[in-house]
């Protein structure tokens, strides 16, 4: 074909605002990504921001950003595997939300919930396996039925599929068209992201089309499948992004202290979330020293260089 | 001399008592904290090439520094492989990983294990993380060991919620049945390592420098009078915590 020849494409590129207005609604169940790494912080507190109500969040491994999103009064369902603040504690949120019997749960463990979102993300109805046969199960899974194999009769769970609405992610780079690279920890991101009917991601850098066709294997999600694209460099702190910036441990452990008073989580969000209203404004906030010791952690750009 | 575990911290003791029971050239599936910590005195000393996967989907990694969650950076970095939580939880239904390690907040004498509740789920005193992937490891993986500090309000007769199924005659027979993992086959306190047994925990013996006494006490379950003398810990091994400084600082 001519290499003069060009295709007019739509770019996926849009503010962050509308991509959230657009396509998160009231009583969405909304997949959030990051299994640890790339947790999609900045574009979820902009969830928050809108006061986008009724919420179901899901995902297997839960961290600090379900607390806050809890915490934040958004949320009425979760759908998940684990709460907490990993190598730290509990989620001091999610911990009070239950006890005064403000949050639905719907529990499940990290396998059933990503083999829900294999389910979901493959059009089948459910996915035979071994696990939620014996132990103490919460009510709702209680109601899953079980299956038996028509070629062995061996019992099996039919764990059911999990479609959200709509998920929000982060990854390192895209096109303008929307093509999505990630490297590094997935967890079940990439599953959750798929799963969904519609797809929300935020990267640390837009690249042209010619830098995803050279390594078109780290490409995850297709642009086709992608309703929108927002440049945000540290959108995943606190957490990390391989290739970028380390994790800053120091914001989980500090956070544990602020969460469990009310009055203390209640001006952290005032401060690291409602006040906020650009990208340039969360970075100025985590501090010039702290981005640098960031840049050059594990994981970070030094760690890679040597 | 014999190596003194008195003047190791809780959590080392737990970590080099848990690493005598991984096997050099086993694949284990192991959580953050002290299960990983043991899975690298191991790899440090006698299972060199002990292979460590971790639920966030990394493969053949030995941090050095200590992981907050198994997505960390110091568990990604110097890794061999990176892949999907899918795989890997995969890979242990298919019974491809030989031993899992794994810690709660109650334990009971079956190996039955709570890391979702204290008090009734629906009222709960206590809400804590729940499962994470501690119910699938649990039902899947062929050998589970167990990790505990001995704290005697976490040692019952019945557990507040049973997340991770032990070895209890019913589950047993369903986990035969339905060919699932044999499940809990030891318990490891920072004080004596005990065996799974048709009656439940039933003790090995103490750790070196430690009584019988010491290593029973506030056990609520009758564990026998064990059936070896003490439990050494070899130069190897001892000589490994130093690797690990992170272990010693804790407590």
């Amino acid at each position: 074909m001519d290499n003069n020849f060009k295709i007019s494409k739509k770019t996926k590129i849009v503010s962050l605002e509308s991509a959230i207005t657009d396509n998160i609604k009231p009583g969405n169940i909304v997949f959030l990504g990051g299994f640890g790494h790339a947790i999609p912080f900045y574009s979820s507190h902009e969830i928050i921001r809108q006061n986008i109500k009724d919420l179901t969040i899901c995902r297997s491994g839960a961290d600090i950003l379900f607390d806050q999103m809890i915490a934040s009064g958004i949320v009425s369902k979760v759908i998940f595997g684990y709460i907490g603040n990993p190598g730290v504690g509990l989620s001091h949120s999610f911990r009070k939300a239950v006890k005064d019997h403000k949050i639905l749960l719907e529990e499940w463990t990290n396998y059933s919930l990503i083999l829900r979102l294999h389910a979901g993300r493959m059009g089948l109805p459910f996915i035979p396996s071994k696990i939620l046969q014996i132990g103490d199960m919460p009510d709702n899974i209680k109601y899953m039925k079980t299956i038996k194999c028509p070629y062995t009769d061996i019992d099996m769970s039919a764990i059911p599929a999990l479609v959200p609405d709509v998920a929000v992610i982060h990854a390192q780079q895209a096109d303008e068209f929307g093509n999505i690279q990630m490297w590094g920890v997935d967890g079940d991101t990439i599953e959750g992201a798929l799963a969904s009917n519609k797809i929300i991601v935020s990267v640390e850098r837009i690249v042209d089309n010619s830098e995803i066709k050279k390594f078109p294997d780290r490409t995850v999600i297709p642009a086709h499948r992608v309703s929108a694209v927002v440049e945000l460099p540290w959108g995943a702190y606190p957490s990390y992004v391989t290739d970028f910036y380390s994790r800053d441990d120091k914001h989980y452990i500090e956070y544990d202290k602020i969460s469990r008073e009310p009055d203390l989580l209640n001006d952290y969000i005032d401060e690291w979330i409602r006040n906020i209203q650009s990208i340039e404004e969360y970075i100025k906030l985590i501090g010039k020293k702290n981005l640098k010791e960031l840049q050059n952690g594990m994981c970070g750009l030094k760690s890679n260089d040597e | 001399m014999m190596n003194d575990c008195r003047t190791l911290s809780q959590n080392a003791r737990i970590a080099v008592l848990a690493a005598r029971d991984l096997q050099d050239e086993k694949s284990c599936f192991v959580g953050i904290g002290i299960p990983s910590d043991a899975a690298c005195l191991a790899k440090l000393s006698h299972a060199p090439n002990l292979s460590m996967i971790y639920e966030s989907g990394v493969i053949g990694t030995l941090p050095y520094s200590p992981a907050m969650s198994t997505g960390s950076p110091s568990i990604a970095y110097n890794s061999d492989m990176i892949t999907d939580s899918f795989t890997v939880f995969g890979e242990l239904q298919a019974g491809r990983i030989d031993i899992g390690l794994l810690s709660a907040a109650q334990v009971d004498a079956f190996g039955n294990l709570n890391s979702t509740v204290i008090g009734p789920y629906e009222n709960p005193k206590i809400r804590m993380v729940g499962s994470g992937g501690a119910h699938d490891i649990a039902c899947l993986v062929p050998e589970l060991i167990i990790l505990m500090p001995h704290d005697s309000r976490r040692f019952v007769n019945d557990v507040d919620f049973i997340t991770s199924p032990g070895a209890n005659k019913e589950f047993a027979e369903t986990r035969l049945k339905n060919k699932l993992g044999s499940g809990p086959v030891s318990l490891i306190t920072d004080r004596a390592r005990f065996y799974m047994s048709k009656d439940g925990w039933k003790l090995d013996a103490p750790l070196a420098g430690y009584s019988y006494d010491e290593a029973t006490e506030d056990l609520p379950w009758d564990v026998g009078k064990g059936i070896n003398n003490s439990i050494t810990i070899s130069d190897d091994l001892f000589n490994a915590i130093r690797y690990l400084p992170y272990l010693e600082a804790k407590n």
